[in-house]
């Protein structure tokens, strides 16, 4: 500073030096100008308090070496009073311009250099692989602009709401309740009174475009004592530079995720589909062979006859029973890709009849659909085995020449459907919903074929299609199994003209 | 029948499968040609002139679809074809190239014998004089007069519907996928609206058939199409 007065010093009286002979030659006005220029030169160069110093300086040695009388502050002139309140006027405010511009151009200096650093700092973001790096890159970059500590918080693995310390280097501690109200509301958080208490001070929200991605808490690291930048632009920016990383880490994990778990099911759908064509090829040659047993020429005895009847028929279970076993572990395995097609429910009701055939032979079926049951929109070959296996079991499960009837009815947003019969009913001994787990049998004891898979299909496919599923004892005899599916919104049919 | 003893071609890659598919098919008093792979296949379905095609949708060296859809540029005898549970894309698209009719493994010989004889009896009665009237269950639809009759009484049909019937009638046994009745009655664009053709097929069942519920003639092929049985 006192270099500077120095030099405006040194300017002002050479200023003076140089018009004092020429003062013959020049007016007096011209000789403020040469005073006015010396002052504007000064404001440009040196700043605000030389331009001030300088105006009233030049003043000074123009009162007391041009003005007349000669060196003495004393005015003869009057008049002269009115050019020394333009000059110093004039200079004041030259000073004032001058400097401002000179400000403001530093600022914008400034301000460029800061651009520069987010840029740098962008591009270091968008090569970082890891959080891990995200949280260093961002931690050596804050500290170096503008020399305060910070620490990185983000979601927890698997947990949404509670944040975690992406690394714990900081002085500082962070206070949990300000950081998860900044990750709900989305709005920057500011108190000093929690920073003098050793927390961070400054919680800013990581607002991405899907969301706000986490907090980073600005403290200063006690040693160095330094003032936390409340209202510094920069920190907002260097926030959504960080939101923006994370979110994309967070994508990239996203599709790696996808990724493995499409593979997993492509794995696990390719064993099924090869498990399942190495259990049936053997099975289909064996219910074959012995089936062709009775067409050999001349033909087998009786004993050898019936003997081959019953391997058919043991293997005809033995296939049902992988075809289910196969049927749960894909519906398990969440490998169920539902066709789904809008359709009427008589359609598939009759289909699965037809399927039955044989062992309905004692079984009478009364369908009772109403005209005007909407269609409904579901995966025919799947609803066909909810259909086959709840009426197997109506069959299995009463004596011959009861009927088994159907019904359905709309109700509200779900049509319901029942399968009733006049047989046994439930097994007393087990709750209701124990029925539809895998392996569960009615009556473990009994003669009457199966592995328990049946209902706990049908469970898995009513649930694929967003419905419910349930058993219940039947007024007088029997029991009724009932299940819902959703009505949707069927499409239009158009009349013909 | 015919006295001629008629060829049969197996196409199937597992032994044992064939084995009994071939003591069935002579029981029947056919002549029975193995092939194991598709391209040996294809090869005797052009050098031997088989009057029918057994094929396993399976084949380790290569797609029964593209031997199906080879077959059907020089030939028109009947395709059944064999393929596993859960493989409707496969039926369809057997079907779609040209196969006449499937069976789901594991099968019954009696089914298999069902299905081989009927195919069989088709293919004779080709280049016979087709009747303008069929009948089944107690419905008479005479297609000359396009006339539809159940007990004697007339039946009115919409346009669409009586072109769907059609369809269905034009090859009885036969399994039609739902995009081939769409695309016939319906026309190209509508291919993809299954819903429109389950609803008229429910409709032909209200009017013709006996238990609308439980069909005897037109009868669903879950997930792949439909099938009129005479």
């Amino acid at each position: 500073m006192s270099r500077s007065i120095f030099i405006t010093t040194l300017a002002c009286v050479f200023v003076t030096l140089l018009a004092t002979p020429l003062q013959g030659l020049l007016d007096k006005a011209n000789i403020v100008m040469l005073f006015l220029l010396t002052v504007l030169l000064v404001a440009v160069k040196l700043g605000r308090v030389p331009a001030i110093f300088a105006s009233m300086l030049s003043v000074l040695l123009f009162d007391v070496f041009f003005v007349p009388p000669r060196f003495s502050l004393a005015v003869s002139d009057l008049q002269y009073l009115v050019t020394f309140a333009v000059m110093l006027v004039t200079g004041l405010i030259t000073a004032h311009l001058a400097s401002g511009l000179k400000q403001r151009a530093q600022e914008a200096l400034q301000r460029e250099q800061q651009t520069q650093a987010l840029y740098r700092f962008a591009g270091q973001l968008a090569g970082a692989l890891t959080l891990q790096q995200v949280d260093e890159l961002s931690r050596v970059f804050i500290n170096e602009q503008t020399g305060v500590g910070s620490v990185l918080l983000l979601p927890a693995a698997g947990q949404e709401s509670s944040l975690e310390p992406v690394s714990t280097t900081a002085e500082f501690a962070v206070e949990p309740r300000l950081t998860g109200q900044v990750l709900r509301t989305g709005q920057r958080i500011h108190s000093d009174q929690v920073g003098r208490l050793g927390y961070a001070s400054l919680y800013l929200p990581l607002s991405a475009p899907i969301r706000v991605r986490g907090v980073l808490a600005i403290g200063s690291d006690s040693a160095e004592g330094k003032e936390v930048p409340v209202n510094h632009g920069l920190l907002d920016a260097i926030a959504a530079l960080i939101a923006v990383a994370v979110e994309r880490l967070h994508y990239v994990q996203v599709a790696r995720n996808s990724e493995i778990s499409l593979l997993g099911e492509r794995l696990r759908s390719s064993i099924l589909s090869a498990l399942s064509h190495d259990l049936r090829t053997p099975l289909t040659a064996l219910m074959g062979l012995s089936d062709s047993l009775q067409l050999i020429k001349p033909p087998l005895p009786p004993v050898a006859l019936e003997t081959a009847q019953t391997v058919h028929a043991q293997a005809k279970r033995l296939s049902d029973v992988v075809g289910n076993l196969l049927d749960m572990a894909r519906l398990n395995a969440g490998d169920v890709h539902l066709r789904k097609e809008w359709q009427p429910l008589e359609e598939v009701i009759g289909s699965s009849i037809k399927l039955l055939d044989s062992a309905l032979r004692e079984h009478p079926v009364r369908v009772s659909l109403p005209a005007d049951l909407p269609l409904l929109s579901f995966d025919a070959v799947l609803m066909e085995r909810v259909f086959c296996n709840l009426l197997e079991n109506a069959a299995k499960y009463s004596a011959g020449g009861r009927a088994i009837e159907i019904s359905a009815h709309a109700d509200s947003e779900v049509v319901v459907v029942e399968v009733a019969d006049r047989g046994q009913g439930l097994p007393v001994t087990l709750p209701r919903e124990a029925l539809f787990e895998m392996f569960q049998r009615g009556e473990t004891e009994t003669g009457i074929p199966g592995v328990g898979l049946g209902l706990a299909i049908c469970k898995a496919i009513v649930q694929a299609h967003a419905g419910t599923i349930c058993a219940a004892d039947r007024d007088g005899e029997g029991s009724v199994f009932r299940f819902t599916l959703p009505i949707g919104q069927p499409p239009a049919i158009e009349g013909e003209d | 029948m015919n006295a001629q003893i008629q060829k049969v071609l197996v196409v199937e890659d597992e032994p044992t499968i064939r084995r009994f598919v071939r003591t069935m098919l002579e029981d029947e008093g056919h002549a029975v040609i193995e092939a194991g792979t598709s391209a040996q296949g294809l090869m005797d379905a052009g050098t031997r002139k088989p009057d029918l095609l057994l094929l396993d949708l399976g084949l380790p060296d290569g797609n029964g679809v593209e031997l199906i859809r080879d077959l059907r540029a020089w030939s028109d005898i009947p395709v059944l074809v064999l393929s596993a549970r859960n493989q409707e894309q496969d039926k369809i698209d057997a079907l779609d190239a040209g196969a006449d009719d499937y069976l789901t493994k594991p099968f019954s010989v009696g089914e298999l014998r069902a299905r081989v004889r009927a195919l069989l009896r088709r293919r004779g009665r080709v280049g016979e004089q087709a009747t303008p009237v069929i009948k089944f269950g107690a419905a008479e639809i005479d297609l000359s007069r396009r006339l539809v009759t159940r007990h004697a009484e007339p039946v009115h049909l919409t346009p669409l519907e009586y072109r769907l019937l059609t369809a269905l009638l034009a090859q009885p046994g036969k399994v039609l996928t739902q995009r081939n009745l769409l695309r016939e009655v319906w026309g190209p664009s509508y291919v993809d609206s299954s819903h429109y053709l389950r609803v008229y097929v429910g409709h032909l069942r209200q009017k013709l058939e006996d238990d609308p519920a439980q069909p005897k003639y037109l009868l669903t092929e879950t997930g792949v199409g439909y099938r009129f049985q005479p």
